[in-house]
């Protein structure tokens, strides 16, 4: 549950950085006297610090009422998928500090205003009623549940997306197994006529080519979720390569295991059926070319 | 009997497989078809969208997102500046702020209002009913700001042009008890920046000023610049810089390049990765299916041989096979492709706040000819294993075996 102007301990923030240097004419600093800031792994590479070194940190671009930090430590910023393509080039201060850092002299009041404050329920599902009862009463106060609905959500959008593409994959894939069943079975076409003249069963027939369809389909699959596993180390590696991110872009979890054999076993009845169905409609004598 | 009748008659005598692969092969082309389209159209839609604006070079305050940008300052006099000089044929101050209409069921809705000092001859919109905006429009007797709304607004409020709409300001997400003010609608409009669902109104710099009650009043949020036609927008950007070097000067060509560096990257690599994919798995299916059909022809194939068809004739037959196989799928796959992308097209503009005339998948001949070429290659290297096949095979071995079983 996020607040609008409320409070909150840490914040993300985006400040002109400026080492340090030691100046001849300088007072020597105690490094324990200054107050820490953790820096974004991406911005102290950036920046080519480490940590332990002081550096400036100022709101304003010209670098007016900058103060002087120690870096505390490194932090792997949180994975976003809204930020993937964005350099993390952040700083996490203590409120205090920051407040001290962009508040206004002029304006006595700047100090007492926060952007944020993030608020966790006693029961999660109670966070929409919270909200609307909290902005009833303190008017200027916005608050909002943080988990996304699913309508308007960006990736809910690029999951539809993805869903549409792998059926329209599954199509095409039907249309080829049928093909090569239908290929399969008319290259047997003499075997399956000797194996009706000497009486085993039509029902016995349909059946062994609806098994071989089936087969077919999933050790496709399964060869498909193998490739799919070995693809998404690399897929993973190179996007995380280039934008500089922890984030896990492919993942095959159980539930698409399962989806792609669920789905593997209709289509290779389906196909088995077709197939079957384009010989054995024709009588046993046909099939032997006679 | 050329390669290319031993083909045609090989494929209508198997009609039930060679149907089944080339809807196969329609159905996976068309996929990559549609890819191909994605891979440069949102960048091409972008491009026409911000071109549509008429004006060709853009000044900020500072780079990254509109919401994030600084504001020019001193846009009045920056504006007059960059009016006289030579590069140049027309400037326009544009504010945008998030506003609150008071809807006809009582209700406050919110908009996108946007507070420009060219309102005459262009302006991102086109005008359906009523007339545009214009800075020195002193029509209204009463002195009320004139006001150009969105269609669907119109549609939604049931206003029509001379309308009373009243809007205040305020910040999205946040209550406000800053009083509406009356503006005349004078005309309704198509936005080329209408978001999907979105509300959008424009109004003269003096009207948003009224608004926003002359807060930071000489600023803007971006100086839009058209250049002359014989000097050109870079000619425009470089004696604009020179000007004010503090600021953010770009082209409609530079903004584009920055779109497709970092909007588009994901949309530019899946694209890839699908087309790539599918092309893959196109050249896989046809030369599985032509291998299995070899295979099953082994007599007929050796018997050819036999009787006088060279070695090149049997190859030419099985890359026409290929290549009716494929280019048969890839010209259904074309209409097949088009329909599909308007589908996709559609689940992708579900994302929100898009601008409306955004598209995803966009028509270009470059797509058509990529996609002939990718089929084409695909056609030969399907056929390349089972021509090996054929041409590498024992005659009288084949025969003697054929004939045996």
């Amino acid at each position: 549950m996020g607040l609008g102007k409320g409070c909150r301990r840490w914040l993300l923030v985006l400040l002109l950085v400026m080492t340090a240097a030691p100046h001849a004419s300088a007072p020597p600093v105690d490094p324990e006297a200054v107050p820490s800031v953790l820096f974004s792994r991406q911005l102290l590479k950036a920046a080519h610090l480490a940590v332990g070194d002081l550096v400036l940190l100022a709101a304003d671009p010209a670098g007016a009422r900058a103060a002087r930090f120690r870096i505390a430590g490194v932090y792997e910023p949180t994975p976003d998928p809204l930020k993937f393509n964005v350099e993390r080039l952040e700083a996490r201060l203590h409120l205090p500090d920051l407040i001290q850092l962009t508040a206004t002299p002029s304006d006595p009041q700047s100090a007492e205003w926060v952007t944020a404050v993030n608020v966790r329920l006693a029961n999660p599902a109670d966070a929409e009623r919270f909200a609307s009862d909290l902005a009833r009463q303190s008017v200027g106060l916005a608050a909002r549940a943080t988990a996304r609905t699913r309508e308007g959500d960006p990736f809910t959008v690029l999951e539809r997306f993805h869903v549409a593409i792998a059926a329209v994959t599954m199509v095409g894939s039907t249309a080829f197994l049928l093909a090569l069943m239908v290929i399969r079975a008319e290259e047997r076409r003499d075997i399956l006529g000797m194996l009706r003249l000497i009486g085993i069963s039509r029902r016995s027939i349909v059946l062994e080519i609806i098994v071989e369809g089936v087969i077919v389909a999933i050790v496709g699959a399964l060869f498909g979720v193998l490739l799919a596993a070995g693809a998404q180390y690399g897929i993973n590696r190179f996007f995380q390569a280039r934008y500089d991110t922890t984030l896990v872009f492919v993942r095959v979890t159980a539930s698409i295991v399962v989806r792609c054999l669920v789905i593997a076993l209709p289509i290779g009845i389906v196909t088995g059926a077709a197939a079957a169905w384009t010989l054995l409609r024709r009588v046993p004598a046909s099939l032997m070319r006679r | 009997m050329t390669g290319f009748a031993l083909a045609r008659r090989t494929v209508a005598r198997y009609k039930a497989r060679t149907t089944l692969a080339v809807a196969g092969v329609a159905i996976i082309a068309a996929l990559n078809f549609d890819m191909l389209l994605l891979s440069r159209g949102l960048l091409l839609s972008f491009a026409n969208m911000i071109d549509s604006a008429g004006f060709d070079v853009r000044v900020t305050g500072s780079a990254g997102l509109p919401a994030l940008r600084v504001p020019v300052a001193g846009a009045a006099k920056l504006a007059d500046d960059i009016r006289h000089m030579p590069e140049v044929d027309g400037v326009a101050i544009v504010r945008f702020e998030q506003a609150f209409a008071s809807a006809p069921d009582g209700r406050e809705r919110g908009i996108s209002l946007f507070g420009t000092s060219e309102g005459s001859t262009r302006g991102g919109w086109t005008i359906i009913r009523g007339h545009t905006i214009d800075a020195g429009d002193a029509s209204d007797p009463a002195g009320i700001p004139p006001l150009v709304i969105s269609r669907q607004l119109a549609s939604d409020f049931g206003v029509e042009p001379g309308s009373v709409f009243r809007l205040r300001a305020g910040v999205a997400g946040e209550r406000s008890v800053l009083p509406f003010l009356s503006y005349r609608v004078v005309g309704i409009a198509d936005f080329s920046f209408d978001t999907v669902g979105g509300y959008t109104v424009a109004t003269t710099l003096e009207g948003f000023r009224a608004l926003e009650e002359d807060r930071l009043s000489d600023d803007a949020d971006v100086v839009l610049v058209a250049s002359k036609p014989d000097a050109g927008p870079d000619a425009a950007v470089a004696a604009i810089a020179r000007l004010r070097p503090d600021l953010h000067v770009y082209s409609n060509q530079e903004v584009v390049e920055q779109f497709n560096r970092n909007g588009f990257a994901y949309f530019r690599q899946i694209s890839l990765v699908l087309s790539t994919t599918t092309a893959l798995f196109t050249v896989l299916l046809v030369a599985t299916l032509l291998t299995v059909s070899v295979n099953q022809r082994l007599g007929e194939i050796a018997a050819l041989r036999a009787i006088g068809i060279s070695r090149q004739r049997v190859a030419a037959m099985l890359l026409w096979e290929s290549a009716l196989l494929v280019g048969l799928g890839g010209a259904i796959a074309l209409p097949l492709g088009g329909a599909l992308a308007v589908g996709l097209d559609r689940i992708l503009r579900g994302m929100p706040g898009l601008p409306e005339q955004l598209h995803f998948f966009v028509f270009e001949p470059r797509a058509v000819v990529l996609h002939a070429a990718v089929l084409a290659a695909t056609g030969v290297v399907a056929a390349l294993y089972p021509v090996r096949l054929a041409v590498t095979l024992p005659i009288a071995a084949t025969l003697r075996r054929e004939l045996g079983s």
